[in-house]
C-alpha cells in the first residue's frame, strides 16, 4: 500500500495513500547506466542516481520572499480537511497544500531518502509492544497557532472523526482498507497529554503504520470539535458527536471558495497559515506561521502555488523566469542542460514507485493464464525488455533501470541485496535459451510452438498443450514513453518468437476495464497491459497490489509464498519484513518491470535553503517551503 | 412569423433532448462509473461501492438520465466530484473570461477580415490580394497551437514584452485591463478568425461585384465609394451573418485549444481538465451548453439574416 491516491500530472498519475498510476513522462540525461551522478563540484549536493547537483546554501542575508512554485499540469488543490477522502486523495491536496498547514505526525520524507524526517515531525518515533497489538505514541512539544500545545488529544480526536467519517462511507478515508486500521483499533487511551496509546486487534507493523496508515495532519480538538460554525464543543468520544463533527468539517472543506477565509482552517501548526486561495485556478498564498514549531529558515518566506494546466505554460514559465519552483514536464528533458544558463538549478530523481507491464494470469486465451504462471516465461519476457536501450532511447538518459517493486534510486533502507541490479538484464539469447530449456520450440521471427508439453523441468509446464505458440495481445496507454517501449519489447519479442499484438487505448479506458478483479466481464480480452506504473508509500510493501484478493490487483496475482510474506510486512514487528517480501518478488517477476523515470525539478539560483533536503524532496512532490529564503 | 419562431423551439428543444440522451448514454457506455479514475488504483470495492452509490451510478442508466434531467430542469447543473463544486459555480466562475476572450477576439476578426475582403475582391489579383492571400492560406491551415506556441516563443520568450500565460485574475475587469498578458491570446484567435472570415468576404464580394444590380449603379454613373458602400458591402457580408452564427458556440464555450495552451481559466479549459478526470456532470453540462449555443447560433443567424436581407423570408 501506499501514500499516493490518484490524480494527474501529465500522463502520470500519482495517488497519497494507494497506489497510483505513473503514466507518460520521461526524462534524460545521466542517471541510466550511470547511476553516479559525475557532477564533483565542491559543495554541491549530489545523490546515486541523481542529475544536477544542489547547490551549498547561500549567503541568507536576512531575506524572506515570496517564493511561487509551480505545479505539474491540472491538478489544483481542492481539498484542506487532513482527512482525506479517496476522491480527493493527491500528492497536490496532501503534500503541496494540506502539509503545509498540518504536517504529518511523521514526515516522509527525508531528503530524497523514502524515510522519517524526525526533527519535522510533531510526534517522535512510536514504539510498539504486546507482540505488535499496542503501538504508542509520544509528541514533541509543538504548539497550535493558538497557542494551544499539539498532544495526544489532537491525535485521539483526529482518529474518533476517521471512525465516524467510515461510518458514513469506506471512500471517506483515503487510506482505509476494510478489515485493517481502523477497524482493527480496539482502543485508545492518553495517559498524558502527550502519549496516545493505540490498542488493536490483532499485531501490526509499527513502520507501516507509521509511515503509511495513520502519517496524517492532526485536527485541533480544542478548534475544530463542533458541529456548527459557532457551536459548542463537543465531546467528540461520543459517536453521535462525532458524526455531527465529521459532517460540519467535511462540508467546510467542500466549500472551496471560503478556504482562505474559514476561521477554522486559520488554526495550523504547520510552517504556513493559508492566506489566499483562488478556487478557479486552485493558486494559492500561505504566510509564515509564526508560531511554528519545527525546523525553518530565518525569516521564512511567502509561499505561492500557482498551477499550470499545460506543460507547455510550465515550462514556458520557467524559461521565462517568472516562476521560482518547478518540475520540468518530462517533454521538455532534453532542454534541462540550458536551463543553468537562464538562472535556474536542477535536481531529479526518480519519483518513488514503479512502472511496469503486468500480466493477466486469468486470461484463457491461447492459454495465456498458464503460460503467465511459469516463472520461466515471464523471466524470459524480463530479459527482453531492454531497460538501458529505452532510458537511452525514449528517455534521454534520465531513468534508471527497475527489476522489483521499488528501484535502487532514490535509496531505500528497505532495498533488498538483490534489488540493487537488475536480476534478469536485458539478453535475447537467454529468453531464448529459457523458452527452450522448457519445451519451446524457437522460430525467431516467427512464433515459438510449445513442443513438449508436461509439468517436468524441460517442459512447457501445466495446463499448456503440445502446439501452443507464443502470441498474445499488450493493450498500451498510448502516450510517450509508453507507446516506444513496447513496440522496442514487441520487436525484440519477435526476434525471439514471441509474437505481440499491440493495441493502443487510453489510461482511463485501461484502468476501467482491464483490471481483472474489477472487470471480470474482460478477463479474456487482455494479456498484458501496460498504463504506466504506481507510487509506494515509503514502507514499500506491495500490499493490495501483489497479495491474493488485494484491493489494487491489476491480473490478480497470486502467489502463496508472496502472500505470506506481504502478510508479515504489514503484521510482523520484524523490521526486514518487507526487505524479504521485495527480495521475493524481485525474483519471481510478478509484472514486466520498466525503466524509472527522472522527476526533475528547477529552481531559480536566487533561492537556497538552510539544508538541501528542502530541494531533495522536491523530486517526490514534497516541497518543504519553510527552508528555502532569497539570497539577493 | 410567430408560427415559425414556435416550430423553431420546438424543434431546438427536441433536439436538444436528443443530444442530451445521446451524450448521456455514449458517456456511460464507455464508462459506467468513473469511480475507478476518481478513487484510484487501490481504491478497494467498499470505496467504490459508496462512492457510486453516493453518486447514483449504482441506479439504471435510465433513470440515472430522468435524475439528472430533473435536475437540469430545477437549474441544477449538478456536482463536480473531481472539483468539490457545484457545476453552475464553476461555470459561473468562468463564462465571463471565456466570453471575453472569445468576443474580443470575434470582434476584432470582423473588424479586420471584412475590409479585407473587400479589399482583396475590389483589387483581385493585386499584389496586395496576393499576399494576403498567402497569409490568409497559412494562417488558415495553421493549428491554434503551434500560431499560439510561434507568438509565445517570439513575444515571450525571445523577445519578452509580452506575457507567456493569459491573465489570472479572478476579475474579470481586471484580464479585460491586462493587455500585457491577454494580447498574444487574442491575437492566436484572431489571426486565425481573420484568415476563415476574410477567405469567405472575399468570394462573397466578388460575387456580388459581378451582380446586375452592381453594373446598373456603375453605368448610372454612381461613384465607386458608394457603388462599394451601399450596394456591395451589405450583401456581400450576408454569408458572414450565417458563418458568424455558427461561431456563436465558440465564442461562449471557450476555446479548448487556446485557453489550454495560454493556461486561461475560462471554459475550455474546464472541460479539457474534466475530461482526463472523467468529470461527468462537468462533461454533461458543457456538452450539452455547447448544444444549447449551437442550436441558438443557427437560430439568431436566420433571424438576422432576415433583417440583413429583406428578401429573406421566415415561413
Amino acid at each position: 500500500m501506499t501514500r499516493f491516491g490518484t490524480k494527474y500530472i501529465g500522463g502520470l498519475a500519482l495517488a497519497v495513500a494507494g497506489i497510483t498510476a505513473l503514466a507518460a513522462c520521461s526524462s534524460s540525461n545521466s542517471s541510466s547506466s550511470t547511476p553516479t551522478n559525475t557532477n564533483t563540484t565542491p559543495g554541491v549536493t549530489t545523490e546515486p542516481g541523481s542529475i544536477g547537483g544542489i547547490p551549498a546554501a547561500g549567503t541568507a542575508s536576512g531575506t524572506a520572499g515570496n517564493i511561487t512554485y509551480g505545479y505539474l499540469a491540472g491538478n489544483a488543490p481542492n481539498w484542506i480537511l487532513p482527512i482525506i477522502p479517496a476522491a480527493d486523495n493527491s500528492v497536490y491536496n496532501s503534500f503541496v497544500f494540506g502539509w503545509q498547514l498540518w504536517r504529518p505526525t511523521w514526515f516522509t520524507w527525508n531528503g530524497s531518502s523514502p524515510a522519517v524526517n524526525d526533527s519535522m515531525s510533531p510526534a517522535n518515533a512510536p514504539t510498539s509492544s504486546n507482540g505488535g497489538k499496542t503501538f504508542t505514541m509520544t509528541f514533541k512539544n509543538w504548539k497550535w497557532s493558538d497557542g494551544q500545545p499539539v498532544g495526544a488529544a489532537d491525535m485521539a480526536f483526529t482518529l474518533d472523526i476517521i471512525k465516524a467519517a467510515l461510518k458514513e462511507s469506506p471512500a471517506n478515508w483515503a487510506n482505509y482498507v476494510p478489515g485493517y486500521f481502523p477497524d482493527t483499533l480496539t482502543s485508545m487511551s492518553t495517559p498524558d497529554a502527550s502519549t496516545l496509546v493505540l490498542n488493536m486487534a490483532k499485531p501490526v507493523n509499527p513502520t507501516w503504520l507509521e509511515e503509511d496508515i495513520i502519517d496524517i495532519g492532526m485536527m485541533p480538538a480544542h478548534a475544530w470539535a463542533k458541529a456548527s460554525a459557532n457551536g459548542p464543543t463537543l465531546d467528540y468520544t461520543v459517536p453521535a458527536n462525532a458524526k455531527k463533527i465529521w459532517d460540519f468539517l467535511n462540508a467546510q472543506s467542500k466549500s472551496v471558495n471560503t478556504y482562505a477565509t474559514n476561521p477554522l482552517w486559520q488554526v495550523v501548526y504547520g510552517p504556513y497559515k493559508l492566506t489566499a486561495y483562488n478556487a478557479t485556478t486552485g493558486s494559492f498564498t500561505m504566510s509564515p506561521n509564526t508560531a511554528y514549531s519545527g525546523p525553518h529558515a530565518n525569516p521564512m518566506s511567502t509561499f505561492t502555488g500557482v498551477p499550470f494546466t499545460s506543460d507547455a505554460a510550465q515550462f514556458n514559465a520557467i524559461k521565462s523566469g517568472s516562476v521560482d519552483v518547478a518540475a520540468i514536464p518530462a517533454a521538455d528533458n532534453p532542454q534541462i542542460p540550458a536551463l543553468k544558463g537562464e538562472g535556474y538549478n536542477y535536481y531529479g530523481l526518480p519519483a518513488w514507485g514503479d512502472y511496469f507491464a503486468a500480466f493477466n494470469f486469468k486470461d484463457t486465451t491461447g492459454d495465456f493464464n498458464n503460460i503467465a504462471s511459469q516463472l520461466y516465461f515471464r523471466q524470459a519476457m524480463q530479459h527482453l525488455e531492454d531497460q538501458p536501450g529505452q532510458i537511452k532511447a525514449f528517455l534521454n538518459g534520465y531513468g534508471d533501470p527497475l527489476s522489483g517493486p521499488i528501484g535502487a534510486y532514490p535509496q531505500s533502507p528497505f532495498l533488498p541485496a538483490n534489488g540493487k541490479t537488475v536480476l534478469y538484464p536485458f539478453s535475447i539469447s537467454t529468453a531464448t535459451d529459457l523458452l527452450k530449456a522448457h519445451g519451446w520450440t524457437i522460430n525467431a521471427n516467427g512464433t515459438d510452438v510449445c513442443s513438449s508439453a508436461g509439468t517436468g523441468a524441460n517442459q512447457c509446464g501445466s495446463g499448456i498443450p503440445a502446439g501452443t505458440k507464443l502470441a498474445f495481445n499488450l493493450i498500451y496507454n498510448a502516450v510517450s514513453p509508453i507507446t516506444q517501449e513496447v513496440e522496442d519489447l514487441a520487436s525484440n519479442a519477435k526476434a525471439a518468437g514471441i509474437n505481440i499484438t499491440l493495441s493502443a487505448s487510453n489510461f482511463n479506458f485501461m484502468i476501467q476495464n482491464y483490471i481483472d478483479p474489477a472487470s471480470p466481464a474482460n478477463i479474456n480480452k487482455w494479456a498484458m497491459e501496460d498504463f504506466g506504473g504506481e507510487s509506494f508509500s515509503t514502507y514499500p510493501t506491495s500490499f493490495g497490489l501483489f497479495n491474493t484478493g488485494g484491493s489494487g490487483q491489476i491480473g490478480d496475482y497470486s502467489d502463496p509464498k508472496a502472500d505470506a510474506l506481504i502478510n508479515a510486512s504489514i503484521s510482523s514487528p520484524n523490521p526486514s519484513a518487507v526487505m524479504d517480501e521485495l527480495s521475493y518478488l524481485d525474483t519471481t517477476v510478478p509484472v514486466l518491470w520498466q525503466p524509472l523515470r527522472d522527476h526533475v525539478y528547477a529552481w531559480k539560483t536566487n533561492i537556497s535553503a538552510t539544508t538541501p533536503k528542502a530541494f531533495e524532496n522536491l523530486t517526490q512532490y514534497d516541497p518543504t517551503p519553510e527552508f528555502w529564503y532569497v539570497t539577493k | 412569423m410567430s408560427a415559425y419562431l414556435l416550430r423553431r423551439i420546438g424543434t431546438s428543444i427536441i433536439v436538444l433532448i436528443g443530444i442530451s440522451i445521446f451524450m448521456y448514454l455514449l458517456l456511460h457506455s464507455v464508462f459506467p462509473s468513473p469511480a475507478r479514475i476518481a478513487l484510484g488504483l487501490r481504491a478497494n470495492q467498499a470505496q467504490i461501492d459508496a462512492f457510486n452509490k453516493e453518486h447514483g451510478f449504482d441506479r439504471p442508466v435510465f433513470e440515472q438520465y430522468l435524475t439528472y434531467i430533473n435536475g437540469l430542469v430545477h437549474g441544477n447543473l449538478g456536482y463536480s466530484y473531481a472539483e468539490n463544486q457545484t457545476v453552475a459555480s464553476l461555470f459561473q466562475e468562468r463564462l465571463a473570461r471565456s466570453i471575453y476572450l472569445s468576443g474580443i477576439s470575434l470582434i476584432f476578426a470582423i473588424a479586420i477580415a471584412i475590409p479585407l475582403g473587400i479589399f482583396q475582391a475590389v483589387r483581385r489579383n493585386s499584389l496586395g490580394d496576393n499576399v494576403a492571400t498567402s497569409a490568409a492560406f497559412i494562417l488558415y491551415s495553421m493549428p491554434s497551437f503551434f500560431l499560439g506556441l510561434i507568438l509565445i516563443q517570439v513575444f515571450a520568450l525571445s523577445f519578452p514584452i509580452l506575457g507567456f500565460e493569459a491573465s489570472q485574475s479572478t476579475s474579470i475587469w481586471t484580464v479585460i485591463g491586462d493587455w500585457h498578458d491577454m494580447l498574444l491570446p487574442i491575437l492566436t484567435l484572431t489571426l486565425i478568425t481573420v484568415a476563415n472570415f476574410s477567405r469567405y468576404m472575399r468570394s462573397s464580394s466578388i460575387d456580388v461585384l459581378a451582380q446586375d444590380y452592381i453594373k446598373v449603379a456603375r453605368a448610372k454613373g454612381l461613384p465607386e465609394r458608394l457603388v462599394l458602400s451601399r450596394h456591395m458591402v451589405r450583401n456581400a457580408s450576408l454569408p458572414m451573418v450565417t458563418l458568424i452564427g455558427l461561431f456563436l458556440p465558440a465564442l461562449l464555450a471557450g476555446n479548448l485549444v487556446t485557453e489550454t495552451l495560454f493556461n486561461y481559466p475560462g471554459l475550455g479549459l474546464l472541460f479539457f481538465n474534466s475530461l482526463g478526470k472523467e468529470d461527468y456532470p462537468v462533461l454533461l453540462a458543457y456538452t450539452l451548453i455547447g448544444a444549447v449555443f449551437v442550436v441558438l447560433g443557427n437560430f439568431v443567424a436566420d433571424i438576422a439574416l432576415t433583417v440583413a436581407d429583406p428578401r429573406i423570408r421566415l415561413a
